[in-house]
């Protein structure tokens, strides 16, 4: 088994009768993985399985090589910032973070010097000295993930780490992600922000009443889903032309002009054959601006994977 | 760094985590009321006795013949004669008894004193008021230490303090802070048990130390250090060492209490009632609680409990202490028994708030 992936093998998880995730088989490579899913989905369960908190019913979980019940190795590679809105009485922000450095067994020293490091990653120096229960949701989420990322993991896991930030320090913590993947790492984000989701995510993993509905790069989970057309939009001189002629190939199911007159969106059950004919129309004289999908994203592979049945995101 | 050098400074650093959260909750204050209530009482009571023996003082200082003239004074004699004999007493006093005017005088001799009660002028009654003497002064510090503070205080003291450690910190739902960082489940246990063994012998042996000293502090500095050059000060390190290994015992029920239920109250209140019933079990059933080690290794043997009715009194049932070293080893046994069981239920435990 490779040691730089995530593995669930054949994972279930029931709390007493009620369904946690069922018969989940994932390969999760490094990079920004997003887990979408309604309330409900086991997207928190997922993640306290990779983590330990919560024990699998049946299968195997490793985590680059490593068993969740092995702690003592598995959190020195792996940073968890959780849902859990608490933290220990009467610590201040630094406190919070240096304390689970003193549990890796670092000296003072060292563990103090990763702290503030973590703590200026998120913007949080000037209140480090504060205690946390007077720090604002937002300033807690972010303690929070300093703590996560103080001992520079290998793999970071955040459960809703966006959640209760304003818009500027939301791009600079999803900066921050795209920086811990770059240097490797597993970084496995849960959202409900779909538009951030899809900013972010190397690949995603769709969830629905505890079953993986689709996993993979974004465009491939789409290319996966036949029974529904692909959208595109094109830019182009002459809209109406173009959609009398594309109207002449069975697999072309809709084209819609844009208002403006300047574009067309086109419905196809076969996306690469479309392609090819839009080659052919631009030899024929219709001049094409700009060609760009209108569906391979996270809101609309959820809408059509999920949608309704998923309930509310 | 990897093996038991690291084990060593985890478990440091979650001593150094924890001993002040649970020495300075504010959730804890009660434990701290139940642990100081007897030295406050004795503090109270040492208080008391010094000035009734300045006040003693004080009539012996005006009755100097007072030792001479005690045996003089018999029934039948008039409060006149009394104060003639006695010169000016300067504690007399007057009480109505139904309707009835009753006079006193007290005074004392130098080693006893004595309450005269007068009814119409004639001596009616002879009490000796003498106070405490330090032997009694002893053993009412053995009953209070054997039947008060380790039966409820450091028991109760320690069910608030060691379930808390995991219960309490599940309720908060800030026990996953713990569970995520690279520390064996196991050093985390006992880590938390160190923590809990500082605070709680911090507590309860500070209380010990007060009682003892309080409990000698109204005695003449004379036989306080005879006391304490004899047995005394082996009394009041083995009393220090008996509070300790309480803490040591009842900490690792209770801590693997808070882990393995629920509801560690359950527990709490059926070991409670085992130890409560240890006086009416047979010796061998006596064995297999931590009270009985206790009480061999205390250094005085208590008087029985004199609440106890005396029906009940036939059903006690003695069992010779067993030696110390003995004793010291059977509670280090229970307690390691005890925690090796609760670590195979650290290993599996789970965050589900929720649940909890």
């Amino acid at each position: 088994m490779s040691n730089d992936l995530i593995v669930f093998d054949n994972v279930s998880r029931f709390y007493g009768e009620v369904l946690g995730v069922n018969r989940v088989n994932l390969t999760i490579p490094p990079g920004i993985t997003s887990l979408v899913g309604p309330n409900g989905s086991g997207k928190t369960t997922l993640m306290n399985l990779m983590t330990g908190l919560v024990r699998a019913t049946r299968g195997s979980i490793s985590v680059r090589g490593i068993a969740p019940d092995q702690p003592e190795q598995l959190f020195r590679i792996l940073g968890y910032c959780t849902q859990f809105d608490s933290f220990p009485r009467g610590y201040t922000g630094f406190q919070f973070v240096n304390a689970s450095l003193m549990l890796q067994g670092w000296d003072s020293k060292k563990a103090e010097a990763n702290a503030w490091s973590a703590i200026e990653k998120v913007n949080l120096v000037d209140a480090a000295k504060r205690k946390v229960a007077a720090y604002s949701k937002g300033m807690r989420q972010r303690i929070r993930l300093a703590q996560a990322i103080a001992h520079e993991p290998e793999v970071l896991i955040l459960d809703e780490p966006l959640n209760g930030l304003d818009p500027l320090v939301r791009s600079e913590t999803i900066g921050l992600f795209r920086e811990q993947a770059e240097r490797g790492a597993h970084v496995i984000v849960s959202s409900h922000v779909l538009h951030e989701v899809d900013m972010i995510s190397d690949q995603v993993i769709l969830l629905a009443n505890g079953y993986v509905v689709a996993e993979g790069a974004i465009r491939g989970v789409r290319e996966e889903i036949s029974d529904r057309p692909h959208q595109i939009v094109i830019r182009c001189d002459k809209p109406s032309e173009m959609a009398s002629r594309i109207f002449q190939f069975d697999h072309v199911v809709e084209a819609r002009i844009h208002p403006d007159f300047q574009g067309i969106l086109v419905k196809t059950t076969n996306a690469s054959q479309f392609h090819k004919l839009l080659n052919r129309l631009v030899i024929e004289g219709i001049n094409i601006e700009t060609i760009a999908p209108a569906d391979d994203d996270v809101n609309s592979l959820y809408e059509y994977l999920i949608g309704d049945e998923g309930g509310k995101l | 760094m990897t093996g038991s050098a690291l084990w060593q400074r985890q478990i440091l650093a979650i001593v150094s985590l924890e001993w002040r959260k649970t020495m300075f909750a504010r959730r804890g204050l009660w434990v701290y009321a139940l642990a100081f209530l007897p030295a406050i009482l004795f503090g109270i009571s040492m208080i008391v006795i010094q000035r009734q023996q300045a006040s003693q003082q004080q009539v012996l200082v005006d009755s100097p013949n007072a030792p001479a003239v005690s045996a003089a004074i018999k029934p039948g004699i008039t409060i006149n004669e009394v104060t003639k004999l006695l010169g000016d007493s300067k504690v007399p006093y007057t009480r109505f008894s139904r309707g009835r005017k009753r006079d006193f005088v007290r005074y004392t001799d130098g080693t006893n004193t004595w309450e005269l009660s007068f009814r119409d002028g004639a001596l009616t009654g002879k009490k000796n008021r003498t106070e405490a003497r330090l032997g009694e002064s002893i053993l009412a510090f053995a009953g209070v230490f054997q039947y008060f503070f380790l039966r409820l205080a450091i028991f109760f003291g320690c069910v608030g303090i060691f379930m808390n450690l995991f219960r309490g910190e599940l309720l908060d739902q800030s026990l996953h802070h713990y569970l995520l960082a690279p520390v064996r489940r196991e050093i985390l246990m006992i880590g938390k048990y160190l923590a809990g063994l500082v605070a709680t012998i911090a507590i309860f042996c500070t209380s010990t130390a007060l009682q003892f000293f309080f409990m000698l502090g109204p005695h003449p500095s004379r036989e306080v250090s005879a006391y304490l050059n004899g047995p005394g000060w082996g009394h009041f390190f083995t009393y220090l060492g008996v509070t300790a290994l309480a803490c040591v015992g009842y900490g690792s029920i209770f801590l693997a209490a808070g882990i393995i239920m629920r509801n560690p109250l359950i527990p709490a209140a059926v070991i409670l009632f085992w130890e409560g019933i240890n006086w009416f079990l047979p010796t061998m059933l006596k064995k297999f609680s931590i009270i009985y080690y206790l009480q061999s290794l205390s250094p005085v043997v208590a008087p029985l409990n004199s609440d106890i009715p005396e029906p009940l009194k036939l059903l006690v049932t003695t069992a010779a202490p067993i030696p110390g070293p003995l004793a010291v080893l059977g509670i280090f046994g229970v307690a390691a028994v005890v925690l090796a069981f609760a670590s195979v239920y650290v290993r599996k435990l789970e965050i589900n708030y929720g649940a909890d």
